[in-house]
């Protein structure tokens, strides 16, 4: 048997998404806004994929949004799933609507499993993966 | 200039599916088998030989984590042809669709005369390595714990029941209407009929999805041929004209960071064909649309047009099997016959050209004369399937 690998996997840190992770590392969630159109450019990119300005800007979020739709997770499976989420099962993956408009998918914590529901409220957390990485995750308000 | 018409299906291809390789001591077969296998099939349905493909058009569906970029051209190896114009279907399960636009494009401008287009998977006893590939999903989804596909279409599915108040009645009526078609077709894998009750206690897989709203992965092969009206009047078996084609890939309905995404790309892509093949709604005699899951199905009849938006008493008062109003998956779909990765979606092409010749047997749609056809790939971040691809076929010019 080949070794399982336990370690969760994490996100490259590219140069384009640096300024995200170097913001959530401070427990501040940002992300790029259009100075042309007004637009939100979610995930980071290099251009607005409303209007391909150049002239985008990271921006500080209230951090406040509310359930859009979610998932529980309750097996690992799958060509891509990683074992090393076996013990936090049963899990919710939810997409988030922040209140600016922007959708992440993300994990409600800190709420049992069976309280989450479509509409409810939600604010960020910060919840550290290694030394670089804190994964933006929502919790109810 | 438009492609109506302007070129025909003159040949399919489908291998039997297996799950061959799930189990330790069973002999696995490769994926270059099973397309020589549905090759064969579909030249041979059509009369024509390898030969007749020199210079011409090869059209290939990419499969989902092959290793390597070149496959197209080492399926020209496989069957020993060289190509006068090689093409790769890069939209997911869209691909055999959209590559009905792309070779029937070719076949208009006079660039090639006919086409074969072929695609098979067999993931069951081929194993790669299942590296995750830079982009949206490693940097902004795994890290979650999301575990596939099956995560974000359950998200889809419960806002739908959310907003618009379906049950699993609704979908289970869709499943059960696929089972029975599939228990009509000697060449579906799952063929034991099903009823509303055995789908709302199926397994959950991620809640509220459940294993009977899934498709199945299998082993196999598919292929069809494209050939111009005048060569596909010289050939053995009744012409099926490609009448419209529309493709929309990442289509978005609303702003792109948080689009609406209960609207399916099929919308614009579906009026787009709709409108080149002057068909309205009830021209259209049957859908075979893609259906790696029961809701997809479901939002595609309402996305296309055929209700409106979130009319439920639509989907209760339909009669959706082959003697019905609105017949669909009259083969059973991927979800009962098997999904070959991104060959998965030439299923669709091959059950509406059989219906079409009136090869339907006992599953035929009474005077089946168009009928549409979908595809569907790729599931972005925050959203709703990103390629889609629509087919109106005709059996009349």
């Amino acid at each position: 048997m080949a070794e399982v690998d336990v370690r969760k996997p994490l996100p490259a840190i590219t140069t384009e998404a640096k300024p995200f992770w170097d913001g959530a590392a401070q427990n501040k969630l940002v992300m790029q806004l259009c100075k042309d159109c007004g637009a939100w450019v979610w995930t980071p990119r290099p251009l607005c994929n409303e209007c391909g300005s150049e002239r985008i800007e990271w921006t500080p979020m209230s951090g406040k949004g509310e359930i859009y739709s979610f998932t529980v997770i309750r097996q690992v499976v799958g060509r891509a799933a990683s074992q090393a989420f076996q013990p936090d099962i049963p899990y919710v993956i939810a997409w988030v609507d922040l209140d600016e408009g922007p959708r992440m998918i993300t994990n409600i914590v800190n709420c049992p499993v069976e309280n989450v529901r479509l509409g409810m409220k939600v604010f960020v957390v910060f919840d550290q993966a290694s030394k670089d990485v804190w994964l933006p995750k929502f919790k109810p308000v | 200039m438009s492609i109506r018409n302007k070129a025909a299906i003159v040949g399919i291809g489908e291998t039997p599916t297996d799950r061959l390789g799930s189990k330790p001591g069973e002999p696995r077969k490769s994926s270059a088998e099973y397309i020589s296998w549905a090759m064969r099939l579909a030249l041979e349905d059509a009369g024509l030989s390898l030969k007749d493909f020199q210079g011409q058009g090869l059209g290939v569906t990419i499969p989902t984590a092959y290793p390597q970029p070149f496959w197209p051209e080492e399926v020209a190896e496989i069957l020993g042809i060289t190509p006068g114009f090689l093409l790769g279907g890069a939209t997911g399960g869209a691909g055999a669709v959209s590559l009905l636009g792309g070779m029937a494009a070719a076949i208009t401008s006079g660039l090639i005369d006919i086409a074969l287009v072929c695609g098979s998977a067999a993931p069951f006893s081929e194993h790669w390595g299942g590296g995750i590939q830079p982009g949206d999903m490693r940097d902004w989804e795994i890290p979650y714990g999301t575990m596939g596909p099956n995560s974000k279409i359950a998200m889809v599915m419960r806002r739908y029941m959310h907003e618009y108040g379906a049950t699993l009645d609704h979908f289970g009526k869709i499943a059960v209407a696929g089972r029975y078609h599939a228990s009509l077709n000697p060449l579906a894998y799952l063929r034991k009929p099903i009823t509303v009750q055995d789908y709302k206690e199926s397994r959950l897989v991620a809640d509220p999805v459940r294993l009977l709203d899934c498709v199945m992965p299998a082993n196999g092969g598919r292929a069809y041929i494209l050939a111009s009206p005048e060569r596909a009047k010289t050939l053995r078996k009744k012409p099926i004209y490609l009448k419209g084609f529309g493709e929309r890939s990442n289509p978005s309905y609303g702003p792109r960071a948080g689009s609406d995404a209960l609207v399916m790309g099929v919308k614009d892509a579906g009026k787009v064909a709709m409108e080149m093949a002057d068909v309205k709604h009830g021209d259209i005699n049957f859908l075979q649309l893609y259906d790696d899951y029961i809701i997809v199905v479901y939002l595609q009849i309402e996305d296309l047009g055929f209700c409106a938006k979130g009319d439920v008493s639509f989907y209760e008062r339909t009669d959706f099997t082959f003697k019905g109003h609105l017949p669909i998956q009259t083969g059973g779909g991927m979800i009962n016959v098997g999904q070959p990765s991104t060959a998965g979606g030439t299923l669709h092409i091959i059950e509406a050209v059989r219906q079409l010749r009136g090869e339907g047997g006992e599953r035929q749609v009474p005077n089946a004369k168009t009928g549409l056809v979908s595809g569907l790939g790729v599931l972005p971040y925050g959203k709703n399937l990103g390629c889609c691809a629509v087919a109106v076929l005709g059996s009349e010019a």
